[in-house]
């Protein structure tokens, strides 16, 4: 019994860390076949990134994509949460679930949707925003303001909020409260929940891919289009680069709940974490 | 600030709901009304309204490929919970340095893009792949397994699992070892506790994390048109190409309505299930 438990476990893991390393492997190999056993170690295909306009642009609109992505959640998210937590809201589960909804849509419907969109605002106003960032921003900003939602929430209400009426006694106005007890007690839930807006927003593929073009094509989409057709290591360079980037993200919430737990303070403890289906538990 | 005052609340959620309903709500009710014009490449859409898109979903390929798709979903679901229970399992019983690492080999992939990923299977199941090479360098026939219906299963158990075991732990860690012990102490074998305590009180965290599968994974596009293409066409993919190859957009909006409607259908079914099932345990 036990050893079937270990033993399915051991799969399990080996399912989830074959498909990075592979991808690891190639990027580091000689030539552009793979070769079993592989004759070297080569970091070549890092240095041929430059050569790529492609993937580079790609590389740098989804970085910016993602700082004006999360940060837009924060400003949005931040008061939500603080509304959710501290405020009296009338149906407070069915808000929250309507917050965390679009993570449960797919992403290449909203994206048709969100492209409709822009259509038929071109046709009935003459705006056109097609082929800018704005249909991009408006889209990761509906998946990543839920992961700064449920991060911070959970962040708040963890948060001892006597310490809170306390300053208020001792004479702090209402903003000052905010800004020097509130927020500061959040930190760890806020920070964990910008480093999972950032990282939703680099890696999403579904959403994009209808609104991408051009200049606003993103890495996942630019990678898409090109594994689709060449076989290429430098796909793989670059791929490996994102892969050691989502590593140090899970190290640096790990760490960053860790320490908060260690010290007492609010951890965003499993909201901070992108516990996927745990919150819509309540849906 | 006055928290307590409604308006201030309302103030402070006005942002992130105007975002749900201009970019989510807003959008959908447009696919809806797309899907009322006439189904076929016209542009500017006119005429109708009337429901020739949906039923044109009805005729061949969409049949197939919807229960191909559902096929696809529910064998994932099927073998994420069977991979990842004991993964959740050894996770909620360990402690410290053990608990960190595993949480954060189960959660490192969920922050990497889906296309790397199954980039990263497209490159071991390929004929020129890990696969391919190693089967050549035995002197064996070289073959490969892409563009299969099992390399999606299996892209998309690897993509799901983190879900499923994260859902399953959330569960377990909330059992109260105190219910497992009486169970012991009134004379249940392991067995019996196990099939008895433990399993009824992961239903919620198996419900919330199936539904969440079943519905992720009717959506996949990534996975499937990377690593089935033409041999598992799925839903997903002829609403892509619905848009983007014979630009039939009444069609397009009208798949993507059926698949919306589905979806939020499970969803709300499991959320359901679950609130009837956990108030039959804790309600007595």
């Amino acid at each position: 019994m036990r050893i079937a438990l270990a033993a399915t476990a051991t799969l399990a893991y080996a399912v989830l860390l074959l498909s990075p390393l592979a991808v690891i492997l190639y990027s580091v190999s000689p030539g552009a076949t793979l070769e079993i056993p592989p004759s070297g170690v080569s970091l070549r295909w890092f240095a041929g990134l430059a050569d790529q306009p492609r993937l580079v642009s790609g590389l740098a609109t989804s970085l910016v994509l993602g700082a004006i992505a999360t940060g837009a959640a924060l400003l949005a998210g931040i008061p939500a949460a603080l509304a959710l937590t501290r405020g009296s809201v009338p149906g407070r589960e069915a808000v929250l679930a309507v917050l965390l909804s679009p993570l449960s849509l797919p992403g290449l419907v909203l994206g048709l949707g969100v492209l409709t969109s822009v259509a038929v605002l071109a046709e009935a106003t003459g705006v056109q925003v097609a082929g800018t960032l704005l249909p991009l921003v408006a889209a990761h900003l509906l998946i990543t303001i839920p992961w700064v939602v449920r991060s911070v929430t959970a962040a708040l209400e963890s948060a001892d909020p006597a310490l809170e009426d306390q300053a208020r006694s001792l004479g702090a106005g209402p903003f000052a409260t905010l800004f020097l007890v509130t927020l500061p007690n959040a930190r760890a839930g806020i920070v964990a929940g910008a480093v999972s807006a950032f990282v939703i927003s680099f890696g999403n593929f579904a959403l994009s891919l209808l609104l991408a073009s051009g200049r606003t094509v993103t890495l996942p989409v630019a990678i898409y289009e090109t594994v689709d057709r060449y076989q290429d290591p430098t796909v793989a360079a670059v791929s490996t680069l994102t892969i050691a980037a989502a590593v140090a993200a899970a190290v640096f919430t790990d760490r960053l709940s860790n320490t908060a737990k260690a010290v007492g303070r609010p951890s965003p403890g499993a909201a901070g974490r992108p516990s996927g289906p745990d919150g819509f538990r309540n849906r | 600030m006055d928290w307590s005052r409604r308006g201030v609340a309302g103030l402070l959620l006005l942002p992130a709901l105007l975002v749900v309903v201009l970019v989510a709500a807003a959008p959908i009710g447009l696919l809806f009304r797309v899907a009322l014009y006439p189904p076929g490449p016209v542009a500017p859409l006119t005429g109708g309204p009337e429901l020739d898109s949906f039923a044109s979903l009805a005729s061949a390929p969409y049949p197939s490929v919807a229960l191909r798709t559902l096929r696809l979903s529910l064998l994932t679901t099927v073998l994420v919970t069977l991979l990842g229970f004991p993964v959740a399992l050894l996770l909620s019983r360990s402690r410290g340095l053990s608990r960190r690492i595993q949480t954060l080999l189960i959660i490192s992939p969920l922050l990497m893009s889906v296309v790397v990923r199954a980039y990263g299977w497209m490159l071991i199941l390929g004929r020129q792949g890990f696969v391919g090479e190693t089967l050549a360098a035995l002197s064996l026939p070289r073959a490969g397994l892409l563009h299969t219906e099992a390399a999606v299963l299996l892209a998309l158990t690897e993509s799901f699992l983190p879900f499923m075991v994260l859902a399953l732990a959330a569960s377990l860690d909330r059992i109260d070892p105190d219910l497992l012990a009486a169970a012991r102490g009134l004379g249940a074998s392991p067995a019996r506790t196990f099939c008895g305590v433990v399993l009824p009180l992961t239903l919620p965290g198996f419900l919330a994390g199936a539904s969440f599968v079943l519905v992720g994974s009717l959506s996949a596009y990534a996975i499937p048109a990377l690593l089935g293409g033409s041999a598992a066409r799925t839903f997903v993919m002829e609403i892509y190409e619905l848009v983007t190859i014979s630009f039939d957009w009444p069609t397009a909006a009208a798949a993507s309505i059926v698949l919306l409607v589905f979806a939020s259908a499970l969803l709300g079914g499991a959320a359901l299930l679950s609130r009837r099932r956990s108030a039959r345990v804790f309600g007595v």
